[in-house]
């Protein structure tokens, strides 16, 4: 492997949701209700959070996939900031605890 | 040990006993709670103390300090003519902190028809007075500081303790309550000048009555009337901010919570008056299904 492939992939973190049934699902007028079973903390949460966690599963995937995944489930913009705001929301549902993230 | 004084109360599901160093808090105390029945048992669910602060205040200048199951580090004594407040503040912080088999929402509700309106909001909303306003016009009341929520039927079970009066409100209930149903009035205390009412005595008939949800208010007291909608999101947020135990019930907690807000037609409610607030209630009831 060379020196720039290591750090390509080092730098690509890759996402895994836990079991499915550590949440329950509750769907408000305008916001996605969860409750995490194993810290008891319930989590409300805007589009497009829980799409993510509907096309994740327990295989590792990097955003990039999760994106194809989310694109070819529901009627979502492609384009440069799609791909962002996709990672940005990866990297704060794994601060939630509610995925897991892995160094790539 | 100094001697203690006691008593045990009844109200709604949960069962209290009250332990005094003093007499004359407990005394209050019977008087006020006397068309309530006793625990049906030798069990009570919490005893809260009333000690003093120190030993030499059980005499010199008494101050009394709260103590139960559970309790709060930093809670203030207050003054033995104020007893009778400690004691209420008492019962109300072990059901705050400890009660566990229904899912606590810091709300007072009234019942018409078997269908429960509950009131939810920041202190001075207005919540307590409206609800012991509605209980002389023909709903039964049910509660002034907390719903109580049954976790597997969705039910509001009654908690109808001493109706707590704060400043206006108390000038305010004396024009339509009986006079024989007020307690002594706390002037000074550290929420004001408070008076207890004692509820109804078909409240206290019916307190192991339970009833359906029917409308949810969070009523604001001094802007323009007006009726808002919601969205379900701030009402959830709401709720479990107006609950004191929705974490500590988890799993049923949520469960029971998230039925409550899919199923309870709610508005927002700003009012000028008592008169105001009346009109708006009925007419918004007479629609309800």
């Amino acid at each position: 492997m060379s020196d720039q492939n290591f750090r390509l992939s080092t730098m690509t973190p890759k996402y895994r949701a836990g079991p499915k049934d550590d949440l329950i699902w509750h769907e408000l007028d305008s916001m996605t209700l969860l409750f995490h079973r194993p810290s008891g903390n319930t989590h409300m949460l805007a589009d497009p959070a829980p799409a993510l966690l509907e096309v994740m599963d327990s295989g590792l995937l990097t955003a990039a996939e999760i994106a194809t995944r989310l694109k070819a489930r529901f009627d979502v913009e492609s384009g440069a900031d799609t791909d962002d705001i996709i990672s940005a929301r990866l990297e704060e549902l794994a601060a939630l605890g509610l995925i897991a993230r892995e160094a790539g | 040990m100094a001697e203690m004084h006691q008593i045990r109360l009844q109200i709604g599901p949960a069962a209290f006993r009250i332990a005094s160093a003093w007499r004359q808090p407990l005394d209050q105390l019977a008087a006020l709670y006397r068309d309530y029945p006793g625990p049906s048992d030798h069990m009570v669910d919490f005893t809260v103390r009333l000690e003093p602060d120190k030993p030499w205040r059980r005499y010199i200048r008494p101050s009394v300090h709260i103590g139960g199951d559970f309790w709060l580090p930093d809670a203030a004594p207050l003054p033995l003519a104020q007893g009778l407040l400690a004691a209420e503040m008492g019962m109300n912080l072990q059901m705050a902190l400890g009660w566990r088999r229904h899912l606590l929402l810091h709300a007072s509700s009234v019942e018409k028809d078997g269908r429960a309106l509950i009131m939810t909001g920041l202190s001075g909303s207005g919540k307590s007075t409206l609800s012991a306003m509605l209980a002389q016009k023909g709903w039964r009341f049910m509660g002034d500081e907390f719903a109580l929520l049954d976790l597997d039927t969705g039910d509001i079970a009654p908690f109808p303790r001493l109706i707590s009066l704060k400043n206006q409100a108390i000038r305010a209930m004396q024009t339509v309550a009986p006079a024989d149903r007020f307690g002594p009035e706390m002037t000074d205390t550290p929420k004001g000048d408070i008076r207890h009412l004692v509820p109804p005595k078909a409240a206290i008939d019916r307190m192991g009555e339970p009833a359906r949800p029917a409308l949810l208010l969070f009523p604001r007291f001094g802007h323009d009337p007006e009726l808002r909608d919601m969205g379900q999101a701030e009402i959830f947020v709401r709720l479990t901010q107006a609950s004191t135990n929705y974490v500590a019930l988890g799993e049923a907690g949520f469960r029971a919570l998230t039925r409550f807000v899919d199923q309870v037609p709610t508005r927002a409610m700003d009012y000028q008056s008592i008169e105001q607030a009346e009109e708006l209630i009925e007419r918004l009831w007479s629609r309800s299904p």
